[in-house]
């Protein structure tokens, strides 16, 4: 009883900021927010980004750190790209914001990017790596179709909760996954195709805990609610006051679901599922102690709220979306915030129990509030976000880093690397040109190389730098930048060489390619000099690149252009780029 | 037929010196006594390190101990193998292994391994961190930690090196301290070699200007992160112009020694680790993969066999010849064991109820058994060693704290071994 009553006080604390207070406690009723169309007539965010400007120079004056400098436009342009669509802004969409001279040119960057496709694939991306366990390869989870179905959701700007609901309640049938259904996909209307089959994307996020509950509920609670009760799932947690009964609890509201194989196949072929919701089960002779409480147990939301309806399992998705939740506003605000600043209000961002107190835990509190009360609609999030002061300020000292008074640089994304790489040395269209349908093997095989270097993993939010020797000798030796930096026929450089104009021209081209900003003068001056002393060390230049590899062998096809000393030179100069930090950070 | 004498195994012995008698009596103890009580004991009586480093030879899939370490020779669904005498007294293993049996008065055969976990994902994990997997929690793998106390931060080689992979990741104490992965053991890594028209001049040329471009951008951005990249960068150009990198390739071994360990990844995997160990690296993993013989569990358990028995028989002579093994600690072991009934199609599932892992070299005694299994191989029924246990013991034997906590990134104090405790009748 004391355990339940501090858990209430915790709720209470957590919700007060929200205007709900413990009198306003969740219940599974709450009416669902209506479904919002994104436009360009979306409600312009006039208020909330001077609100959160205000709240966080407050910070900083408490915390005694003046702000950093405002970012360059050419900087505010390469980070809304990454940030929002994932990728390098195009070389003449970096010229043309330059020469804008609207002051509202930012905000219509960012309002064009949330309209772009690209947003949609990119937030389909991040979120089916959160979502989709790392094991949940092979044919039964359908990746595909799981991708697809949220990539509809965010072009379609569907409601958060909406979306939390779709998942959390999933029903129907999945459908099997696998290489060859990952190809189908891309060369298809993903969404078309998995709406025509009858499939629900969204069960695969069931699927992939088919094993037990326990997982199931435990990611449910740490991905959309920040709430690590899975912690109580061994031991009474000690400082949060979750006991081990309460984890049961919650995840009882799972037990009745089921996960059953369509029809059973002959061993080893590819199976659908169907999801539904049935009668509550005996737990089998072996279930462990675990099992049998969790399968026996009343169904509870977090805050004790009874789920006794006849599928505790949607009436708990009713209780974790709505408006007067104190955790679900909060957990999607501070991990959006997580990804655009590197690091959240809270760290890690799945985590705001109590006793990890969050950096200026006023913003956070605004933000959500915000973000709740005009249903959960993240593209306004995200347009406030990047409309807020910190986002746009340069670099500065990490103490200042502390209270988002300068922009922390971190590493991108090993996807969004290999597709800046990609973008940069126009390899993508090249390759397609060459090898036509077999294209797509090879983009998946340097995918697959990049990804096994980079061990992808979006969670791993640290501090400190956290690259390998084998990421470094990748990009150093490997063959997407050394074939990518030369003169290949067709490429990026082979482009710049023959632009008319002298030197500083072409190093401005590649600057805008890679670094998506201009050379300084004296940056000019420096590879000027540069070019000179590595033309004249011509001999070692004269060997062409030896053309193994798939790479090198279409190289070979279609021949490289680089005619002189200075054009090798050039090369240096790409690879450089190609390999700085300035490449490879967010900043 | 081959008939199996009784082995020695000197857990019986001691438990019976100690006035106690079999799993009952053990497992009363271990719970009985309190974790700090029996901390106390452990960290009072440290164990001598006698292991500079460690190769583990990974068996992925989960080995069926039954057909290996572990024979059941007469029993229902035993299958065709026979049990051989060994080089140990009163020890026996599958005749497909007779290299590693001529090997045996160097093994320590542990017979009680048991776990709960039957899944691969979640018994890998276990089986390389020590800990079951724990969503809040990124536990280092072993080799990490060997890495995090042991490690050489100027070394010019990894200290954590996978052979064939994956293996697990650096987990709190950061990728740096994760595995460096070769995925074609006994080859210079990939990406090594300068890259596509690129002399060592041209490479220095483009390093120098290299520098010029991250020297400004460091000093912009004030970013530790950068200067952090830089040091990688740094450090992956002295490993590629290391002559010790050399160790990663096996070719200039002569032809020989490179066909005693057989022509095949694993045996190459196995010379390159020796190689490697001998070059200064302390944690060497290599891995073969296959033992997942849900079907046609003896051809396929034979045709492992034929690759294991050369290549593991073959590292432990090269070591003991080259004066290495009593400074290297060598663990075989894979996820779990596999059910010694025989399923509808000729193979065997998962058992993680029992297994068998082989410790041989470093800081171990030789030539014995530890633990039992019942008639089929079914249940431990004598010295069961939990994963956690085998982890304190490998730590232990390599002078590592097996009770030392670090603080997790969320500020909770984790014991690296998961509360092991040390098999200290194996240990020199």
């Amino acid at each position: 009883m004391l355990r339940r009553t501090s858990a209430w006080v915790a709720l209470a604390l957590l919700s007060a900021c929200s205007g709900g207070g413990a009198g306003g406690l969740p219940s599974p009723s709450a009416t669902p927010s209506a479904p919002r169309k994104d436009a360009a007539t979306a409600p312009a965010t006039t208020d909330i980004p001077q609100r959160v400007d205000a709240l966080l120079e407050a910070e900083w004056k408490a915390a005694g750190v003046s702000p950093a400098k405002p970012a360059t436009d050419a900087q505010f342009l390469r980070r809304a790209w990454l940030d929002l669509v994932g990728t390098l802004p195009p070389p003449e969409v970096v010229t043309s914001f330059l020469a804008d001279p609207a002051p509202d040119k930012r905000a219509r960057a960012v309002d064009a990017l949330l309209a772009s496709p690209h947003f949609a694939e990119r937030w389909a991306a991040y979120w089916e790596d959160v979502l989709l366990r790392d094991d949940a390869k092979g044919n039964l989870v359908d990746r595909a179709a799981f991708r697809a179905w949220l990539r509809a959701r965010f072009a379609d700007n569907t409601p958060w909760d909406h979306v939390v609901r779709e998942l959390v309640g999933a029903t129907g049938k999945s459908s099997p996954g696998g290489p060859a259904r990952e190809r189908r996909m891309a060369a298809q209307n993903a969404a078309a195709e998995a709406e025509a089959e009858g499939v629900n994307g969204a069960t695969n996020w069931i699927v992939q805990y088919r094993g037990g509950v326990e997982d199931l509920a435990g990611a449910t609670a740490r991905t959309f609610l920040g709430v690590q009760i899975q912690c109580a799932q061994c031991h009474d947690h000690k400082t949060e006051n979750w006991t081990t009964t309460d984890f049961r609890r919650f995840a009882a509201a799972f037990a009745r679901t089921r996960v059953k194989p369509v029809e059973e196949k002959e061993k080893g072929m590819a199976r659908a599922f169907e999801v539904e919701d049935g009668k509550r089960g005996r737990p089998g002779k072996k279930a462990t102690d675990e099992a049998r409480e969790i399968a026996t147990l009343a169904p509870a939301a977090l805050d004790g709220t009874a789920l006794a309806g006849e599928v505790p399992r949607a009436e708990l998705a009713a209780w974790i979306t709505s408006p007067t939740n104190p955790w679900f506003g909060k957990a999607l605000v501070n991990r959006v915030w997580g990804l655009f600043f590197g690091h959240g209000f809270v760290e890690p961002v799945d985590d705001l129990r109590p006793s990890n107190p969050p950096r200026a835990k006023a913003v956070l509190d605004a933000l959500a509030a915000d973000f709740v009360e005009h249903g959960h609609d993240l593209k306004r999030l995200l347009r406030t976000v990047c409309a807020t002061r910190a986002y746009g300020l340069a670099a500065g000292p990490p103490a200042a880093e502390a209270t988002f008074a300068a922009f922390a640089p971190r590493r991108l994304p090993a996807p969004v690397l290999l597709d800046a790489v990609l973008a940069a040395t126009r390899l993508d269209p090249w390759i397609e040109d060459t090898l036509g349908e077999r294209a797509d093997a090879l983009r998946a095989k340097m995918r697959e190389r990049f990804r096994f270097v980079f061990d992808v993993d979006e969670d791993g939010a640290r501090a400190e730098f956290d690259g390998t020797i084998p990421q470094a000798l990748l990009l150093l030796n490997g063959p997407l930048v050394g074939y990518g930096s030369t003169a290949l026929s067709g490429g990026a450089l082979a482009d710049v060489l023959v632009m008319p104009g002298g030197d500083a021209a072409k190093i401005e081209a590649l600057y805008l390619r890679t670094l998506s900003r201009r050379p300084t003068a004296e940056e000019i001056s420096r590879w000027v000099q540069f070019l000179d002393e590595a033309a004249a060390a011509s001999e070692e230049h004269a060997a062409p690149p030896n053309g193994s590899g798939p790479l090198g062998k279409i190289g070979k096809k279609r021949g490289w252009v680089a005619k002189t000393p200075r054009d090798r030179a050039y090369e240096d100069l790409f690879w450089t780029l190609l390999d700085s930090s300035e490449f490879a950070f967010q900043h | 037929m081959e008939t199996q004498d009784k082995p020695v195994t000197i857990d019986r012995r001691r438990l019976l010196q100690a006035g106690l008698g079999g799993l009952g009596a053990w497992l009363a103890r271990r719970w009985l006594v309190a974790p700090e009580a029996r901390a106390a004991e452990a960290s009072a009586t440290p164990t001598k390190p006698r292991a500079d480093a460690c190769i583990v030879l990974w068996m992925n899939g989960g080995p069926s101990h039954v057909d290996t370490f572990d024979p059941k020779p007469g029993t229902k669904d035993a299958g065709p193998f026979r049990a051989i005498k060994t080089r140990a007294k009163g020890v026996s293993i599958c005749e497909h292994l007779p290299r590693v049996a001529a090997e045996a008065h160097r093994l320590v055969i542990l017979r009680g391994m048991t776990s709960r976990e039957g899944s691969h994902e979640r018994a890998r994990q276990l089986g390389h961190t020590g800990h079951i997997p724990n969503p809040t929690v990124d536990h280092p793998a072993l080799g990490a930690w060997v890495s995090a106390r042991r490690g050489d931060p100027k070394a010019e080689l990894p200290a954590f090196v996978s052979l064939g992979g994956p293996s697990a990741g650096g987990g709190f104490f950061g990728r740096a301290h994760g595995p460096f992965v070769v995925r074609e053991p006994g080859r210079p890594p990939e990406d090594m070699a300068y890259g596509p028209g690129v002399s060592a001049a041209r490479f220095d040329r483009r390093r120098a200007a290299l520098g010029m471009l991250e020297d400004s951008f460091e000093k912009e951005t004030q970013s530790a992160a950068v200067a952090e990249r830089r040091a990688v960068f740094t450090q992956a150009v002295r490993m590629m112009r290391s002559p010790a990198a050399a160790a990663f390739d096996v070719s200039s071994e002569p032809a020989a020694v490179r066909e005693a360990y057989g022509d095949t990844a694993f045996g190459r995997g196995c010379l390159a680790a020796r190689r490697l160990v001998e070059a200064g690296v302390p944690f060497v993993e290599v891995s073969l993969d296959g033992w997942d013989t849900h079907e046609d569990n003896f051809e396929r358990t034979k045709r492992l066999m034929g690759v294991l028995d050369p290549a593991m028989s073959a590292l432990l002579r090269d070591l003991a010849e080259r004066g290495k093994l009593d400074r290297t600690l060598v663990v075989w072991m894979g996820e779990f064991g596999r059910t010694p009934r025989l399923n509808g199609r000729g193979g065997r599932d998962h058992h993680p109820a029992a297994w068998s892992a082989v410790l041989a070299g470093g800081g171990v005694r030789g030539g014995i058994t530890l633990g039992a299994t019942d008639a089929q191989g079914e249940k431990v029924v004598e010295r069961p060693v939990p994963v956690a246990d085998l982890f304190a013991t490998i730590t232990s034997a390599m002078g590592l704290d097996p009770l030392e906590t670090v603080p997790s990134p969320g500020g909770r104090p984790i014991t690296l071994t998961d509360g092991g405790q040390v098999v200290r009748e194996i240990l020199l």
